[in-house]
């Protein structure tokens, strides 16, 4: 079936919904609305999703794992690091000391998270300064331990009573992880004075990597012996994500609603007009228009309604999110101007000629089906 | 040949008690190439369901009906509708333009569908029926008789065989009536049968043929006709005629009358 099937229906549609324009226009407003609805909501949840991913970042790559307080294993040996090692493979794995202690700086003080890490720049990132490839002395400062004792690079820090220079402040992460490097210190392992680690932390650089070596833990290093707690972020994060996907698609199901709505529109206005130009469809089938191009000419119209409604619509949307943009400074432009809201502003484009061609399917069957003796009677 | 033919048509509906109506009682009728029969008779006495049978918008009940020779009696829709387009030609008492559509391409409906376009000739129909002038105007901008003018183009456009018109000049004055009917002799004169379902007695004298339709059953010239080529069927052509002499004009079916026609 070729589409210059079409165009006389097109053509003639176009001029039956220019006869009651008013009619027309109510329909196509629905269509708009519904259409503005499903996509502003659309990207609103999609914003959200990648709103809340930016926020997660890459704490689903970290894999925490820590002595099985349950099976009597106080500390992880470096006998268990090498098997933690064996098993994951490639990823990094950083043993951490963990303690806590009161962080001094020349005039505030605060409470922090100390940790002793042999090999941080594997984990961490230095905003000012460098990590140390191995980490022999000095302190390593977290964005906000650093931010609140008002220390940089080359200053003088009291930790627990020991005077350590700053080599490096890391990089802010912003992000939720359960080794919140933000709000610790890091010292040499050799300021540690323990049997074993507090806690190995696995690196990976996706966060299919990540299950990866948390399954392989699991499945070696934990084969005869529960010896390691696994936290393993990337479930978290996947239960996140699941999250925001069922948000988005609750808010698709709301602007579905209004869609459905237009849809009913554009079935009351068809079924009217069809109705009301009972005679003429029984006149076009009486000289020999066949049943399937008076099929056409109607679902043509339906269609075009959907069409105009849904292409409004679209523009409407895209008005209306950048007004959003502009008006809310805490939105993040480049979360809105991500390629995947496209995808939404297409989604409800098509769902728009959709809703007009299904509602308008009936109507025109119907209209196409009558005899046309029935119709011509007056 | 006749351009149509129907062989002892009858048509029942289904009526709101036991017994069905009977709305063509075992009609013969034919109309050859040419020739204007005009069908007259009361109101409910089967004209329109005549007019339907005939232009394959309804099926009888029984008998058969041929087409330019052709047996169209049992078609399906997608049939009718292909035969309509190709033999018939419509002209309704309420003209039945479309309003959004122009004089031209109201005339070029039936073919508007089709690969091809056919404004041409209903350009040099319209032109014909002397409406040169007004090819752009829609309905709304045309007179009674122009827009009847317009139809009878339209039901030219696949140069049918045969033209159905149903009360043609009912809405129009004497006058524009007279025009009217005069545009169907220059339209029989192409070899095109015309049968004309009316009320007006202007009709019947521009006919070469009027039959009359009484309660289903077909009298008057047709079957005088008949009876005279068929010699020595006096008796024949008086049955036909007794029905209608029963009931009376205008008379409700008899219920007792339907049940012996029918068999």
């Amino acid at each position: 079936m070729s589409l210059t099937a079409w165009r006389p229906a097109v053509a003639m549609a176009a001029r039956n919904l220019r006869r009651n324009r008013v009619r027309t226009v109510l329909a196509v407003l629905g269509v708009c609305i519904g259409v503005l609805a499903v996509a502003s909501l659309g990207i609103l949840g999609n914003v959200l999703a990648l709103g809340a991913d930016d926020a997660i970042g890459d704490v689903g790559t970290q894999v925490v794992l820590s002595p099985n307080a349950d099976a009597g294993v106080e500390a992880l040996s470096e006998n268990d690091v090498d098997s933690i090692r064996r098993a994951v493979g490639e990823p990094a794995v950083v043993p951490l000391y963990t303690d806590n202690a009161i962080v001094e700086g020349t005039t505030d003080r605060s409470f922090a998270t100390v940790y002793g890490v042999e090999r941080p720049a594997l984990a961490f990132e230095a905003a000012e300064g460098q990590l140390p490839d191995r980490h022999r002395g000095g302190a390593i400062v977290g964005a906000n331990v650093a931010d609140e004792l008002g220390v940089g690079v080359g200053d003088t820090v009291d930790v627990a009573g020991t005077q350590v220079r700053v080599v490096a402040v890391l990089v802010g992460t912003e992000t939720f992880s359960p080794v919140a490097p933000d709000d610790a210190v890091f010292l040499p392992t050799s300021a540690f004075d323990a049997d074993g680690y507090d806690q190995v932390l696995i690196v990976a650089d996706s966060g299919a990597a990540a299950g990866a070596a948390a399954t392989a833990v699991r499945e070696r290093v934990n084969a005869r012996q529960e010896r390691v707690d696994v936290f393993e972020l990337g479930a978290i994060v996947d239960e996140i994500e699941g999250f925001f996907d069922l948000l988005g698609t609750f808010l698709l199901g709301l602007g579905g609603i209004s869609l459905v709505v237009a849809g009913v529109s554009i079935l009351n206005v068809m079924l009217m007009s069809t109705v009301e130009r009972r005679e003429e469809i029984g006149v076009m089938r009486a000289v020999g228009v066949t049943r399937r191009d008076v099929l056409r000419v109607l679902l043509a119209e339906a269609g075009l309604i959907g069409a105009l409604g849904a292409a409004v619509g679209t523009l409407l949307t895209v008005v209306v999110v950048a007004a959003v943009v502009v008006a809310t400074p805490a939105v993040d432009a480049g979360l809105v101007l991500d390629p995947t809201n496209g995808y939404y502003l297409l989604l409800a484009l098509g769902f728009g000629v959709g809703v007009g061609l299904l509602s308008g399917a009936y109507p025109a069957w119907k209209a196409a089906n009558e005899r046309p003796v029935e119709a011509l009677r007056s | 040949m006749y351009s149509v033919e129907l062989g002892g048509v009858t048509k029942r509906y289904p009526g709101g008690g036991r017994d069905p109506v009977v709305a063509l009682d075992d009609i013969d009728f034919a109309a050859e190439p040419g020739e204007f029969v005009a069908v007259v008779g009361p109101s409910g006495s089967g004209k329109s369901t005549l007019l339907n049978v005939l232009g394959l918008l309804d099926d009888p009940t029984s008998g058969r009906r041929l087409l330019s020779g052709t047996d169209v009696t049992a078609l399906s829709v997608a049939e009718r509708t292909a035969a309509r387009k190709e033999s018939i030609g419509f002209v309704f008492q309420d003209f039945h333009l479309l309003p959004t559509l122009t004089a031209v391409e109201n005339v070029a409906l039936p073919t508007a569908f089709d690969p091809g376009d056919e404004s041409d000739r209903a350009v040099d129909l319209l032109d014909r029926f002397g409406l040169g002038d007004r090819l752009a105007h829609e309905p709304a901008e045309l007179s009674g008789g122009q827009k009847q003018r317009v139809a009878i183009a339209r039901s030219l456009i696949n140069e049918p065989a045969v033209l159905l018109a149903d009360e043609p000049t009912g809405n129009l004055d004497t006058d524009t009536g007279e025009s009217i009917l005069a545009e169907f002799e220059r339209v029989k004169a192409e070899g095109v049968a015309v049968v004309a379902v009316t009320h007006d007695p202007l009709v019947e004298r521009y006919a070469d043929r009027v039959v009359e339709l009484t309660d289903g059953v077909l009298a008057g010239s047709a079957a005088e006709r008949r009876s005279m080529a068929d010699e020595g069927t006096v008796a024949g052509a008086g049955e036909m005629m007794a029905p209608g002499e029963m009931t009376g004009p205008g008379g409700m079916i008899d219920p007792e009358q339907t049940t012996g026609g029918s068999e």
